[in-house]
């Protein structure tokens, strides 16, 4: 029960717990951030939130020099107050020097990000032991997590998951109709201050774990995931939890693991908690973007590739349909006279035998079937219906040929009835060739 | 029902709006009385979308009195339906099209704003009466631009209103959906309700609609189609005087920013 233990031992449990927790309600807050279509937002917010720590730990190191581990909820505090007064600086900037809002994030970014390496610098020299607890919120730490942590994490992940429930219904309206959500009565301005307390708070917790530097990540990398797996926004906001959860299970399990297997091997080296974290949800929001089912990479290009195979076979067909119903043709003669190779004739060649359209012939030549027969002469019905339909619309005689060569593979039975209710039954396309038909569907 | 029978259904006096320092409405007035559509029109950028982004509480006016039946807007807002832009929205969000028409009852819903059976059921009829009962479940963004517009116009159905507030709703619209709207502010009109609607086309203001408000920055004209809608007022707000209105903005613009 390898897993399991990493909730029972007491030494992996408040890291494996703490990072759970505080990947869950990082993703769900990151739901309101991608959807707000403000992701930098989580970028400038942690790097704000920086010069608190480093602020508020000058302070405590001040009166606490040798360290204490109850304090970490004041150091939490004044992350949280430093990115309120960033996010207060990102408005004012955007407001009132109408600067561009990714103008205001870089800058408010950077020059935040900046004091706090400034402070930072100096306590380096007066108070190792806190430079040290400072550098954890940089990188991130999960190992030396304690339950005080865990407690405090699970009742911020507590409080944004009732806070979402109680206010998802005016929160799912704002996101997708601002104006229309303030017409129907939902308070924007107060609504606003909770969710960004929601977003600051997220980031606050974050950042033990994750650092300063990799926390927007986290708050994006679910939502994105999720967002790729389904349209119902419910589950959007489930899913991405469920990611960032497993993503915090995931960061602890893989970075002791790892090095196990590694040693076994003969191979020394340690793995960082925060960022395997960061790269098991970033993995997994990669792996939604190419295998989602609907909207993934792959998906589509297989579709695609799909298309054009089925499209290739038909030509085949119609080529043979052109030579004469029970004309026997080489393989040689296909190949000198259709634009594929070899090896891609062979393969549509078998697929097209396969499924019953065409023959081969004692001679060694392809011929179709009687069925293949119907077919070719319904897609050359579909081809030459679709030019009658162009010129009918108003299109040059010469242009249509190129057009319905590609409509002749996508029009569908219901299409083709209405297509010829229209044009009144045509017998010829515009080139006085005959419009087949056949009783037989195939 | 309605205690002030007498008062005008949209009534707005001496309305200013600058958007930054730049005027874009100028001393607007008028008084709309119950049961008319009325059509605003006027060239791009002549305040349109704001007039009606001001009467819902949207925009801040720099000065004005704006009253729905003799009440203020805090008051009446149950009372008003928005209808707006389509391209207004993203129609990437995850969302059905059944639970954007749901949303017409959030007003209804209690403090948990829990969705009960009745709003259910009262919004498969909103979207019975746009004839998009078959695609409630679908996501957003597979719906053609008319189907859109229709979901806006049922979520708008929805609310149950006395006023309705619509922009551009005959955008990029097919035919098809273009007369079901029309059809639909027919019924509602007759059903007493106030419709006013900011429109494109001056080809077809007088079959549309009885009232009409001509803007262009300043208020060119208002009052019944068939008495106002003339070459006269129409020039006045398009043509070339229109076109000084600009030049006059752009001058206003510049020496209240400080740019020149």
């Amino acid at each position: 029960m390898n897993i399991l233990r990493y909730f029972t031992d007491p030494v992996l449990q408040a890291p494996t717990l703490g990072s759970m927790l505080m990947c869950l309600s990082a993703a769900l807050v990151g739901v309101v951030v991608v959807l707000k279509r403000r992701s930098l937002l989580g970028e400038a917010l942690s790097h704000a939130s920086y010069p608190g720590v480093v602020i508020s730990i000058f302070i405590l190191a001040a009166f606490f020099p040798a360290g204490q581990d109850w304090l970490a909820p004041v150091i939490l505090l004044g992350a949280f107050t430093t990115a309120l007064l960033g996010l207060f600086a990102i408005e004012l900037l955007e407001r009132r020097l109408k600067i561009k809002n990714d103008a205001a994030l870089c800058f408010v970014l950077s020059i935040f990000f900046g004091v706090g390496v400034l402070f930072a610098s100096r306590l380096q020299f007066e108070h190792a032991l806190w430079y040290k607890t400072m550098q954890v919120f940089l990188f991130g730490q999960a190992a030396t997590m304690n339950n005080t942590h865990v407690i405090l994490y699970a009742a911020l992940a507590a409080l944004t998951i009732a806070i979402l429930l109680l206010k998802y219904y005016p929160i799912k309206l704002t996101l997708f109709d601002r104006d229309y959500a303030k017409t129907v009565g939902v308070r924007l301005a107060a609504l606003d201050a909770l969710l960004f307390v929601l977003i600051a708070m997220a980031i606050v917790i974050g950042i033990r774990s994750v650092g300063v530097v990799l926390m927007a990540g986290m708050l994006i990398a679910p939502a994105v995931a999720a967002k790729q797996l389904t349209h119902r926004l419910k589950w959007v906001f489930i899913l991405a939890g469920v990611v960032g959860a497993l993503s915090g299970f995931l960061g602890n399990y893989l970075s002791l693991e790892i090095p196990a297997w590694g040693s076994g091997l003969g191979w020394k080296f340690t793995l960082p908690t925060g960022p395997m974290i960061l790269l098991s949800a970033s993995s997994m929001s990669l792996l939604a973007l190419l295998f989602a089912p609907k909207q993934g990479l792959v998906g589509r290009k297989w579709r695609i590739a799909t298309f054009r195979w089925v499209s290739q076979g038909e030509n085949l067909l119609k080529f043979l349909w052109k030579k004469g119903d029970s004309a026997v043709v080489r393989f040689t003669d296909l190949r000198a006279q259709t634009p594929y190779s070899s090896l891609q004739l062979w393969l549509l060649l078998s697929g097209l035998q396969r499924q019953g359209w065409i023959k081969r012939s004692r001679s060694g030549g392809y011929a179709l079937t009687s069925d293949g027969v119907v077919r070719a002469g319904y897609i050359v019905r579909l081809h030459r219906l679709w030019e009658v339909y162009l010129v009918h619309l108003g299109q040059g005689v010469e242009k249509v040929h190129c057009r319905a060569e590609e409509m002749e593979h996508i029009l569908t039975p219901e299409l083709e009835q209405q297509l010829v209710d229209l044009l009144n039954h045509p017998k010829q396309d515009p080139h006085h060739q005959p419009i087949p038909y056949s009783e037989r569907l195939p | 029902m309605d205690e002030n029978a007498d008062s005008a259904a949209v009534s707005v006096e001496g309305l200013s709006v600058n958007y930054d320092k730049t005027p874009v409405l100028w001393d607007i007035h008028f008084d709309i009385p119950k049961a008319k559509l009325v059509g605003i029109v006027g060239p791009n950028g002549a305040g349109k979308s704001t007039l009606l982004k001001t009467l819902l509480g949207m925009v801040q006016p720099l000065s004005g009195r704006i009253e729905f039946f003799g009440e203020t807007l805090k008051r009446a807002g149950q009372r008003i339906a928005y209808v707006p832009q389509r391209s207004s929205v993203d129609w990437d969000f995850p969302i059905t099209a059944f639970e954007v028409v749901l949303m017409g009852r959030y007003r209804k819903l209690g403090p948990l704003k829990w969705v009960r059976r009745a709003d259910r059921e009262a919004a498969t009829h909103a979207l019975v009466s746009v004839g998009m009962e078959g695609f409630a479940d679908r996501q957003i963004s597979q719906l053609s631009g008319g189907q859109q517009q229709r979901l806006f116009l049922a979520r708008a159905l929805l609310q149950d209103a006395d006023i309705y507030l619509m922009d551009e709703p005959f955008a990029g619209v097919d035919m098809a959906t273009e007369k079901a709207i029309i059809g639909l502010m027919d019924r509602l009109k007759t059903q007493g309700k106030t419709l006013l609607v900011v429109h494109h086309d001056l080809g077809t203001v007088h079959n549309y609609f009885d009232w009409v408000i001509m803007l262009n920055t300043c208020l060119i004209a208002y009052g019944p189609v068939e008495e106002v809608f003339h070459a006269d007022a129409i020039m006045r707000t398009y043509g070339a005087s229109g076109a000084l209105i600009e030049e006059a903005v752009k001058l206003v613009r510049g020496k209240t920013s400080g740019a020149s």
